[in-house]
């Protein structure tokens, strides 16, 4: 039931609407062969999570996972209730279990779609990363990331608005990657470049 | 050719663009046969992309009224989307006003189909130059709030108004002993408007030397703007089954479309050069963005939809 939720919603109402929004998926073809990962993208906008829902194959979609703050989606039950419907959501709480949830849903081998500037910043600008996404690739180190860069839809619906308006926007999905360096700084390092990387780029 | 004399107009000029593709197809695949080179690829991506526009115009042209509306519609959102995202003149908080000034889209159209005209001519040179000003007012940010004022109804002008006067041909009433209607109208000034474009190219490429304004359009040379000018005259003379005009009146049509063509041209160049821009975006392949392609388009449509109405219709 969730399953046809979620196809209906991001593979035919949502590509229809991102279109006429505005935002441009590229090189969806990163997800090719790849049955496992972890998606970390700079994050702007509630448009970034639907984009990168609907960038995803059918396969994969009822195992990814966008991961939200509780503190936020969390707050009333029917918001919990929706997110968890409708984005297939981890929610996670800021406290130092937080990464439990997120390593049980890794262990069944589903994925992750990760933000790890923790909150949708200002729009075009990038905040520094949380630790999070280090502590699990090193947990994790067979599990590839997948860097994405976003870009624009700070414009289309930014923090603190309700009124999409359309504006030209990118989502560039660069090529899946196993994290190499030894420890949780470095690998956070290693995921940050790797986006700003695709920031110029074709 | 007593077959070809025996077709509408409409299907008529469908053929001829039918046949100027598939020559311009042919030729370019002879020339990288012979000589293969990265000028020859960017003439056939090129090529590619007018078969899929010469698709999109000649379809909606032909088929039900309403979807023409629709079509010109997306194509306006479609502009007017571009030109606000790579604009920086307009402000981060102009966003809600610029929602509103998508709402002109719908009702623009609308005015076209219903064939009301008063609305039609007003709605953007006059309503949406008082009512964006008046909500950026009610919004408060003054700093650079001038600017804001003149920049969002200017887009509109561009990509709204402009366009617009395509579709409400189809909705101008017929005229007795003209056939071809506002289809035949709109492909004759579609196809020119596009047709002048590759004159000028064909001839700044064979002859150009003297640059006419080199700061905006380096490109640009007397030679091509000129031997275009000619050539577009002489296939609006050939064309002029699509129209009520006389003979006259479609070489002076051919003026018109032509210079207003340039006149679109270099309008949208200027303000890509004003933005650091070569291309507006990437939406049809070979052709930087929407924009670009309809740029000669943006001026030349409603002075040829004026045109008309002047002679045909007062």
């Amino acid at each position: 039931m969730k399953l046809l939720f979620l196809i209906v919603i991001y593979k035919v109402v949502m590509p229809v609407l991102l279109r006429l929004v505005g935002v441009r998926i590229r090189h969806k073809a990163a997800y090719q062969e790849q049955k496992q990962f972890i998606v970390v993208a700079n994050h702007n906008s509630h448009v970034d999570t639907m984009a990168l829902l609907a960038s995803l194959p059918i396969r994969l979609l009822i195992k990814t996972h966008p991961v939200a703050t509780a503190n936020y989606f969390g707050k009333k039950k029917w918001l919990a209730f929706v997110s968890n419907l409708f984005v297939n959501t981890v929610l996670i709480r800021q406290k130092d279990n937080a990464l439990q949830l997120l390593e049980q849903k890794l262990k069944k081998g589903h994925s992750l779609i990760l933000f790890p500037e923790g909150t949708r910043g200002k729009p075009g600008e990038m905040q520094a990363f949380r630790s999070g996404i280090g502590v699990l690739l090193s947990a994790f180190p067979h599990i590839p990331f997948i860097p994405v860069w976003i870009e624009g839809t700070g414009k289309i619906l930014p923090k603190g608005s309700f009124l999409p308006v359309p504006f030209e926007a990118e989502v560039k999905i660069g090529a899946a990657t196993l994290a190499k360096g030894e420890t949780v700084e470095e690998i956070v390092g290693e995921v940050q470049s790797a986006i700003l990387a695709l920031r110029g780029g074709e | 050719m007593q077959y070809f004399k025996d077709l509408t107009e409409i299907q008529q000029m469908i053929l001829v663009i039918l046949g100027v593709l598939v020559f311009a197809t042919t030729l370019f695949w002879i020339w990288k046969k012979i000589k293969p080179g990265p000028q020859v690829d960017e003439l056939i991506t090129r090529t590619k992309s007018w078969w899929v526009m010469a698709g999109i115009f000649t379809t909606a042209a032909v088929v039900h009224p309403a979807i023409s509306f629709i079509a010109f519609g997306l194509l306006s959102f479609a502009a007017l989307r571009e030109i606000s995202s790579i604009s920086k003149n307009a402000r981060f908080e102009d966003r809600s006003i610029i929602f509103w000034a998508y709402l002109a889209i719908p009702l623009q159209y609308g005015f076209a189909y219903m064939g009301w005209f008063v609305p039609f001519m007003i709605l953007i040179p006059v309503g949406m130059f008082m009512l964006i000003p008046f909500l950026l007012v009610l919004k408060g940010h003054t700093q650079d709030i001038a600017r804001s004022m003149s920049v969002i109804p200017t887009h509109l002008m561009l990509t709204v108004f402009s366009i617009s006067h395509l579709a409400y041909l189809l909705s101008l009433p017929e005229l007795p002993h003209f056939n071809a209607g506002g289809r035949g109208l709109l492909l004759f000034v579609v196809f020119l408007t596009e047709m002048n474009d590759v004159f000028q190219f064909t001839w700044g490429k064979l002859l150009g030397r003297h640059k006419i304004i080199e700061k905006i359009s380096p490109n640009k040379t007397w030679e091509g703007f000129i031997g275009g000018l000619l050539s577009t005259i002489a296939a609006a003379y050939f064309l002029r089954f699509l129209t009520p005009f006389s003979e006259i009146q479609a070489l002076g049509s051919g003026l018109l479309i032509a210079s207003m063509g340039f006149v679109g041209d270099i309008i949208v160049s200027a303000i890509k050069r004003d933005f650091g821009l070569k291309d507006t975006g990437t939406a049809i392949k070979g052709h930087g963005g929407i924009l670009d392609r309809i740029d000669s388009l943006a001026i030349s449509a409603p002075f040829f939809f004026y045109y008309v109405y002047l002679i045909c219709y007062l």
